[in-house]
């Protein structure tokens, strides 16, 4: 199953241009510099800019002809394909991509005789996650434009691309960044309660917090921010802070904890942004600034990551008040002992409920599952996340067809379900129904179409049995 | 073409029974199964294919160089032994191109002479047409233009309009000139142009020098269905022009307007296209029969080989876009694309009840640079039975109306004829037939003889817009079951309002559709009655056993 790892670092599109431009900032001719805002790579020389920018205006000029409000989105060429998303109004973002990477070259003729692989949706996605990860640390860019022009805005567009850029890992994009969901953490009630009047507690002790955000395992618990601003601050967390904390976390388990800070060793609880040492007096207090809200209250906010074992609490604080060192040492001794205390209590009641349900054997299947309601995800096809890798399970074709069957379902509304056999004798259940959508893949070779839905009708039975699905 | 026979003998291989092209009726297994070799499955020729065999797609990356050295079907498919008449036929055919050589010299006095030939193949309705062009012009920036389902733009390396679907081509100069401008950018540049995507429709390209084909598409089709219907439309000007005139117009004149040329062919387009949003022959790449006893086809086909001359090639007898009969030179093979042509050619004229027609045709398939001449009639006014007639000699249309005269003749001698206006009765089984009561319609295609049967369309899809959105959801099918990179076995699909499955298999295709009541189950147990059914009647359904020269 894991034989196709290889085989897709291969395979892996490698980014060949990324820009954001606004026509309207250099509409006479001889101008046309000043439309672009941001161009990587930067070496490329400027009339080659001004081309490349200037193709994408013509195409989306061009596609207005025929829906003047929805114009183009992608466009592909015989070497490589284009993305388009005019997130605010006439800013536009491009991504550019090369056909099929490293097949071009090694095996030309074969090149020629396949179709392309990379999938349009998927990395659409990746382009519309480019921006909002952008809004979520520096504001929209008419923000930028209003507060300094568009030199702020260049600057800003600079900064934050020229490392995020680096960090997207283009090669394990797959349906689950369409999705871009939210794994909740499952809970029963009793403790669920247990969370929730920590989390007013700490409303309560610490005045200043506007939005908490609760997670455990790196999975969902409460979050009081909105849907659209969650989902992105979600990703933020789950595949860039996290991970990069992962490995002080592990080391620290087997020695004494914080044994470097004395006076600390009631609990687990430290700060993943902000302060790294409370004791110090010289400690700077600087938390990452996001941006919620941006249709609305356009709100700005200190982001104070705090956490304990697996257990994991966002503050936001309003950028009005500077958040001080006498702050989080508060913040350390209230909220650190009870997430200690909280965090151990969620890992048992956890292990209780795997007792019970975890009896069964291994199943013959693995699923996606997707509520575009409430944005909750769950997979078992891939393993872990992590920034650097998304360690699948399947073989990259199996993931392809998944995507397929995803983009016909957005095409039309209504419920539909579709079984298919592919080459390789898996089978592939794709459902929708109403606003849930469920990917299953059954390594069953001699299974018959009965003996398949069987399967999935008791996989749905088990684990969505209040949903029903379209048979 | 030399391409298709690679790939033919490719595929042969894996299957691993190159079954001898006279294999006996025993062989031919009662309960198909998947493991079924080409050529054993219901609907497979027991004398060899009639047809070339065709992909279900057209390789539209490396085809752009494919027309480029036009290919002399004799030096890809010419047996050794019948050297001699090869040559001569290819000597006729080269006596055809010096012709054209000189016709082409002289531009203006090429173009009075193919408008010489539109009316001698169609005197009113090109009249009729160029009347009906100027009431059927569309404002090209209404509303209402921007929601036709599916655009069709035809245009010069110029950028100069040849054909459009809708609106008038004066109007759209502007918009093709973009087009044009984008595709040469693209070229500068070293790269091409495939196709555009948006919410809710596509723009696909196809590049066939000189001319530049776009489709702006809100179907459900792949980009590679729209492609290869764009291919067609291509292919549909290639049968009026040929390649060698086309390309050579295009290099005395760069500029050339070709409407000039094409004048009174837009309603032959506009009948392809619309024929291919209905007709699923072109999505199966294959032929359908009529259905008909067995015994009465081939003493039809009989006649029809009896009643030959040297220059004929092919014989082809049809009833409204159904295939009765088609008898061919030994080893010469027809593509399917040239048949369905030639379909879309007789179904878009009424003009060819009126008598016998003999008017030069390519078929760009089967020879892109020459033209042969068709002598295409019906048998009698009042039927749908159509006789085309392909010769290679111009000058050969007494001898070939003789040979219309005799296969008549004959018909009615061996008193077919009447059985054969009988079976014209019912030129449509219904799917209630099979005696599976959830099946609702279907499309078996047998991959060696490139034939496929299909009942009527029948209740619930009444409306021509329920007739397409069926056949809609088979392209939807067809398109994933043929994905280059990620084809697909089996496939079952469930709707609101049907559920529908597609299997493919090497040696045949079919895709069922059922009403939304019948569950998985059923749907297993009626497809392998429904293929017992395939092959009860197949000597009904497909033509068995096909006669040559």
């Amino acid at each position: 199953m894991a034989a196709g790892a290889g085989q897709e670092k291969l395979l892996a599109p490698a980014l060949l241009g990324f820009f954001v431009y606004n026509p309207r900032l250099g509409p006479r001719e001889g101008e046309e510099e000043k439309k672009i805002l941001f161009y990587y790579p930067n070496e490329v020389e400027k009339n080659e800019k001004i081309r490349s920018v200037g193709l994408c205006e013509a195409i989306v000029q061009f596609t207005r002809t025929f829906s003047p409000t929805k114009p183009a989105k992608s466009l592909h060429t015989q070497k490589n394909r284009q993305f388009f998303n005019e997130p605010e109004e006439n800013f536009w973002m491009v991504m550019v991509f090369p056909c099929t990477g490293l097949v071009q070259k090694i095996v030309f003729a074969l090149f020629l005789k396949h179709f392309f692989i990379l999938q349009d949706k998927v990395y659409s996605s990746v382009l519309q996650q480019c921006y909002n990860m952008y809004k979520l640390f520096n504001g929209t860019f008419q923000k930028a434009m209003e507060d300094g022009g568009s030199r702020v805005l260049k600057e800003r567009l600079e900064k934050f691309f020229h490392r995020y850029l680096q960090t997207l890992h283009l090669q394990s994009c797959d349906l689950l960044d369409v999705f871009c969901g939210i794994s909740f953490f499952p809970l029963d009630k009793m403790t669920y309660l247990k969370i929730q009047s920590f989390i007013n507690r700490m409303e309560e002790s610490l005045s200043i917090v506007k939005y908490t955000v609760f997670l455990y395992n790196d999975q969902l618990i409460w979050s009081g921010l909105e849907q659209d601003d969650m989902r992105i601050l979600y990703k933020y967390l789950t595949t860039s802070l996290f991970p990069r904390h992962i490995e002080p976390e592990l080391a620290g388990r087997d020695s004494p904890i914080h044994a470097e800070i004395p006076g600390n060793l009631q609990h687990y609880g430290r700060f993943l942004t902000g302060p790294l040492n409370l004791n110090d007096p010289e400690a700077k207090c600087r938390f990452p600034k996001i941006f919620v809200n941006t249709e609305t209250a356009y709100e700005e906010l200190h982001l104070i990551v705090y956490k304990a074992m697996s257990a994991a609490v966002c503050f936001m604080i309003d950028t009005s008040v500077q958040p001080t060192l006498e702050f989080c040492r508060k913040l350390d001794s209230i909220v650190g002992p009870q997430l200690t205390v909280l965090a151990s209590d969620i890992c048992e009641q956890y292990n209780i409920n795997k007792r019970i349900s975890g009896s069964e054997k291994e199943p013959q299947f693995k699923f996606i599952y997707f509520n575009h309601m409430n944005l909750a995800e769950k997979s078992t096809i891939h393993m872990r996340r992590t920034p650097s890798i998304s360690l699948t399970s399947v073989h990259p074709d199996l993931m392809k067809i998944l995507g397929d069957i995803n983009s016909d379902f957005t095409r039309v509304d209504d419920d539909e379900e579709i079984i298919v056999k592919a080459m390789s004798d898996y089978w592939i259940v794709g459902k929708k129904s109403d606003q849930r959508e469920l990917y299953v893949i059954l390594n069953q070779k001699n299974a018959n179409l009965i003996e398949v839905n069987e399967e999935v009708k008791k996989l749905c039975a088990t684990q969505f049995n209040n949903i029903f699905f379209l048979d | 073409m030399a391409a298709d026979v690679y790939k033919q003998k490719n595929e042969d291989v894996p299957n691993g029974s190159l079954v001898p092209p006279d294999r006996q009726h025993a062989e031919r297994s009662e309960s198909p199964t998947p493991g079924l070799a080409q050529g054993t499955e219901p609907g497979a020729g027991q004398e060899g294919a009639m047809f070339v065999h065709a992909k279900s797609y057209e390789d539209l990356t490396g085809a752009d160089n494919q027309d480029v050295i036009p290919r002399s079907p004799y030096q890809t498919e010419g047996a050794q032994d019948e050297l001699t008449k090869m040559e001569e036929i290819s000597k006729d055919f080269s006596e055809l191109s010096t012709q054209l050589t000189g016709i082409a010299l002289d531009l203006e006095e090429e173009i009075r002479q193919n408008e010489e030939d539109k009316l001698d193949l169609s005197p009113q309705a090109s009249r009729r047409d160029s009347v009906l062009s100027g009431e059927e012009e569309e404002d090209v920036t209404m509303e209402t233009w921007r929601m036709h389902q599916k655009h069709v733009f035809v245009l010069s390396e110029a950028g100069k309009p040849v054909y459009s679907r809708y609106g008038s081509e004066e109007a759209l100069s502007s918009t093709m000139g973009v087009m044009m401008a984008l595709v040469s950018f693209l070229e500068a540049e070293k790269n091409a142009i495939r196709s555009i995507h948006a919410d809710g429709y596509k723009v696909v390209f196809v590049r066939r020098s000189p001319l530049v084909l776009v489709a702006v598409a809100k179907t459900r089709q792949s980009e590679q269905e729209i492609a290869q219907e764009l291919l067609y439309i291509y292919y549909q000007i290639v049968s009026l022009l040929t390649w060698t005139q086309l390309n050579r117009i295009f290099q005395q004149k760069q500029n050339y307007d070709l409407r000039r040329l094409l004048a009174g062919s837009e309603r032959i387009t506009n009948n392809l296209i619309d024929l291919m949003a209905r007709d699923p022959s072109f999505l199966m790449g294959a032929a359908r029969c009529l259905p008909m006893p067995a015994g009465i086809r081939d003493a039809v086909s009989s006649c029809l080989q009896q009643a030959k001359a040297k220059s004929l090639v092919f014989a082809i007898l049809l009833s409204k876009n159904q295939l009765v009969s088609l008898v061919r030179k030994k080893d010469q093979f027809l593509h399917p694309i040239d048949l369905h042509l030639l379909f879309n050619l007789i179904s878009s004229s009424s003009s060819f009840r009126e008598g016998e027609a003999w008017t030069p045709i390519c078929l760009p398939k089967f020879n892109s640079s020459g033209f042969f001449h068709a002598h295409i009639s019906y048998l009698e006014q009042n039927t749908d039975l159509c006789l085309v007639l392909i010769s290679t000699d111009r000058e050969d249309f007494f001898t070939v109306s003789d040979c219309k005269r005799k296969f008549q003749e004959r018909l009615k001698k061996r008193g077919v004829y009447h059985a054969l206006l009988e079976a014209l009765h019912t030129p449509f089984y219904s799917a209630s037939q099979v005696g599976i009561p959830e099946l609702r319609h279907f499309i078996y295609k047998s991959k060696s003889s490139g034939l496929f049967t299909s009942p009527e369309i029948d209740v619930p899809y009444i409306t021509e817009e329920e007739k397409e959105r069926l056949l809609g959801l088979y392209q939807y099918l067809h398109s994933r079951a043929h994905n280059s990179s990620r084809p697909l076995h089996n496939i079952y699909y469930t709707g609101p309002n049907e559920n529908l499955l597609a299997w493919v298999t090497s040696a045949f295709e079919l895709y069922v559709c059922f009403s939304p009541l019948g569950t998985k189950a059923t749907a297993l147990t009626a497809v392998n009655k429904l293929m017992k059914w395939i092959r009860k009647e197949e000597d009904q359904l497909f033509i068995l056993s096909p006669q040559t020269y």
